[in-house]
């Protein structure tokens, strides 16, 4: 009996020890057999397509610019970017103008999620509408002002300016990192890759029949299989051989995933994901479902510890500025560290279908982080952004520590 | 049963081993028995402080001629106040690589030294009457690559240059501009220097253990992230074109005197050169340093002494520049390999500073590249 036990103990404990991101790479599962890129065709024509969320990065990455644009940006110029209407001449490109898409529209839009909670959804909304005006009205008239305790300005980071509210908070990153887990982790974790959305009305049996969508190549299910794609790799230099320039696609999901995958305590991570994606994507096309759902599981994970260890991340190089006496790195740490929190909310924890963080839960994080004094970052002490970071990283298994440092 | 408990032991070593790659970045305390506190008497007493000290004094002529320029515009004072000019940016180049304490409090290299400079800025900043400076968006329009552009670039010839002061509409602005750069410029060192010998010489010297926050691990990025970022980069590397696709020649430091950027690129390689040897800032006496502390450590690399490999490979960088036009536009536009070949001389002891000395002493490089956003 012990004879039997230990080896068995021993294979345990070497598996278990090794197991945080060695699970990369199955290429064949169930007799599934992922191709080495994403590229799948049907009768010799391409069958992918996310044409649809390249758009809305897009339009995402210029109203980012304009948070910044003191000469011209106005209210109105910033709503109406992000709540585009076809024809509207907000962008710089005509397709961006033409189009009849908003980043808007898919923010908090999640059928799983938000589905039959529009309340929340459009509480969500009205959040990214007001860091508009916050950023108008409070931010813009203080341009040329010093950034002071209650008095919004712009303060040194280093060699760059940061424009921050009285508070502290830079809104163009409260705006851009929210929108990561609002349209993009939602969006992807939350619509696309749940059965609700998936398996809609008749996708089974017309993805069994290959009855593909009128004058498309695709079946609808693999259409929303690579609208979800769409949201990481919409951008990517290749989009079907994206990994090599993962980080460098966008300001959003790409990056900061990279930017996760660059830690060597979560190389690997960018390449999971695409593998999934990949492998769930051949299932379609092999109408073997259950690999696909293991399939969608997996980035619904790794996505989520994406967002969770950034935030960490954030709080953490928050905390050392602070020590270091610089406030204007401080701030936008955590501005950014504020915007992946918010994210959170957005994560899918495939245990029990939730997110792995409640709306009260993360409310109560950003009025931890906000409400230490009277004036918000300046008032926040290294105990809070500890309880917080360690409150993330308990639902995960990384370590404040791992995702601390990205080296 | 012996044989199986160490069995266990060597898998679970081994299974440990190979699971820690992230966990042994920071080295152990500093256990060696080097005086850090007498190097850190030497580096402040005589080396940085004197150079303050320095600097100091040439601003305080950089006001007075400014003063006698704006009062009156002549030929004559516009050269003497050139000269003056020429003498603190020199100057400066000795405490440029000093960004600690109350230096990096006031943000003082960035608002002394952005370049290029901002044109449009300042026009903005001279129509506006801003005296000032401190907002960290007015960076690139102050400094002495403002000055720069004020006594070399607002006219096509000395003739227009002294007419930007006289009879253009804006000259008083443009005088009163000119007053607020070089009274910022005093103001800063004034209060840095003022700053270190009320009390932050002392809390430099007895900061004096080795960890993150300990003077010698601090000031040595910051030399480091100098010498680097500033020094290797800023001066020789941007114009030449090794970060973009083409050479820059308009971003070489001291853009518009033209005939100054290689003057300043040495005086400030003499500098790092003369710190990592712990030479006073006034005599060619030398007191502890790096290259005595990787002495003491006998620290060898490839058979010889690292710090006699740094001291020649100083000389080498040093001679290289030296074949340099002492206009760098010139150089650019004529030769830029000379400039490609002095970037990768001075890389060189980037490498052998910022990963072999560093280790030795046993500091954890503190900067990274900025992510961009």
């Amino acid at each position: 009996m012990k004879k039997l036990f230990l080896p068995a103990l021993f294979v345990t404990i070497l598996f278990t020890s090794c197991s945080s991101d060695d699970d990369s790479g199955e290429a064949i599962s169930n007799n599934v057999e992922a191709p080495a890129t994403y590229v799948f065709e049907r009768d010799g024509a391409s069958t992918v397509s996310f044409s649809g969320q390249t758009t809305r990065l897009l339009m995402a990455e210029e109203i980012l610019e304009a948070f910044k644009d003191f000469d011209n940006a106005t209210q109105t110029s910033l709503q109406n970017m992000f709540a585009h209407v076809e024809g509207a001449a907000d962008f710089s490109s005509e397709d961006l103008n033409n189009s009849d898409k908003s980043v808007r529209s898919k923010t908090a839009a999640s059928k799983d999620f938000f589905g039959a909670n529009t309340t929340e959804a459009a509480q969500i909304k009205t959040t990214f509408d007001g860091y508009i005006s916050t950023q108008i009205n409070e931010v813009f008239p203080n341009q040329n002002v010093a950034a002071a305790p209650g008095v919004a300005g712009q303060i040194a980071d280093g060699s760059s300016v940061r424009y921050v509210t009285g508070k502290g908070l830079e809104m163009n990153q409260t705006f851009a990192k929210g929108l990561i887990g609002a349209l993009m982790a939602d969006q992807m974790l939350n619509n696309y890759l749940g059965t609700a959305v998936l398996d809609e009305a008749d996708n089974r049996s017309n993805n069994d029949n290959a009855i593909t969508e009128t004058d498309k190549s695709y079946t609808t299910m693999e259409h929303k299989w690579d609208e979800a794609y769409g949201y990481l790799f919409g951008t990517s230099a290749n989009v079907a051989n994206p990994l090599p320039t993962i980080g460098e696609d966008d300001s959003f999901l790409n990056k900061y995933t990279g930017s996760v995958n660059d830690d060597s305590d979560f190389n690997g991570i960018a390449e999971s994901i695409y593998n999934a994606f990949k492998l769930g994507r051949a299932a379609i096309v092999a109408k073997n479902y259950e690999v696909r759902d293991e399939q969608a599981a997996t980035i619904r994970q790794k996505v989520s510890e994406v967002l969770a260890i950034r935030s960490v991340y954030y709080l953490q190089n928050g905390k050392t500025a602070i020590a270091n006496g610089d406030m204007g790195g401080a701030f936008h740490d955590l501005s950014e560290a504020y915007g992946f929190v918010y994210s959170l909310r957005f994560t899918r924890n495939t245990a029990d279908g939730m997110s792995f963080f409640s709306r009260s839960e993360v409310d109560s994080f950003l009025t931890d982080l906000m409400s230490e004094g009277a004036n918000g970052l300046w008032d926040v002490t290294p105990a809070t952004l500890d309880a917080i970071s360690e409150a993330i990283a308990a639902k995960f298994s990384f370590t404040v520590a791992q995702a601390a440092s990205a080296e | 049963m012996i044989l199986k408990k160490i069995f266990i032991t060597l898998l679970f070593v081994t299974t440990l081993y190979a699971c820690s790659k992230s966990d042994d970045i920071n080295p152990e305390e500093n256990q060696d028995n080097f005086d850090r506190a007498e190097m850190l008497v030497n580096w402040a007493d005589n080396i940085i402080v004197p150079s303050y000290n320095d600097f100091n004094l040439t601003t305080v002529n950089l006001i007075s001629f400014t003063a006698a320029f704006n009062e009156t515009t002549t030929q004559e004072n516009l050269e003497m106040l050139r000269t003056v000019y020429k003498e603190a940016y020199l100057s400066f180049q000795n405490v440029a690589l000093f960004e600690i304490g109350p230096a990096e409090t006031v943000r003082f290299y960035d608002r002394l030294n952005t370049y290029p400079t901002n044109i449009s800025e300042i026009e903005g900043l001279i129509a506006a009457g801003a005296t000032d400076l401190s907002l960290p968006s007015t960076n690139d329009a102050q400094g002495f690559p403002a000055i720069d552009y004020m006594l070399y670039g607002v006219g096509e010839n000395d003739v227009e240059i002294l007419e930007f002061y006289t009879t253009h509409p804006n000259a008083e602005k443009n005088k009163a501009f000119l007053m607020a750069l070089v009274s910022n410029i005093n103001g800063l060192i004034s209060n840095v220097s003022e700053n270190w010998t009320a009390g932050y010489r002392d809390d430099f010297v007895n900061n004096n253990g080795s960890s993150a926050a300990a003077s010698v691990d601090k000031l040595t990025n910051d030399f480091v992230f100098y010498y680097e970022k500033h020094l290797r980069a800023g001066k020789i590397g941007i114009p030449a074109g090794i970060f973009s696709n083409n050479p820059l020649p308009n971003t070489v430091e001291a853009l518009y005197a033209k005939d100054f950027s290689k003057a300043l690129a040495l005086e400030a390689l003499n500098a790092t050169e003369r710190f990592f040897k712990g030479q006073s800032f006034n005599t060619s006496e030398t007191g502890p340093s790096y290259a005595g502390y990787l002495n003491f450590l006998n620290t060898i690399k490839n058979g010889e002494d690292l710090s006699s490999i740094i001291t020649a490979q100083f000389s080498i960088a040093k001679n290289q520049l030296n074949t340099l036009d002492t206009n760098f536009i010139n150089q650019i536009n004529t030769n830029n390999s000379a400039m490609l070949q002095t970037y990768d001389e001075l890389q060189r002891n980037v490498i052998l500073l910022k990963v072999d000395m560093m280790q030795a002493l046993s500091i954890n490089v503190d900067y990274v590249d900025a992510d961009g956003d």
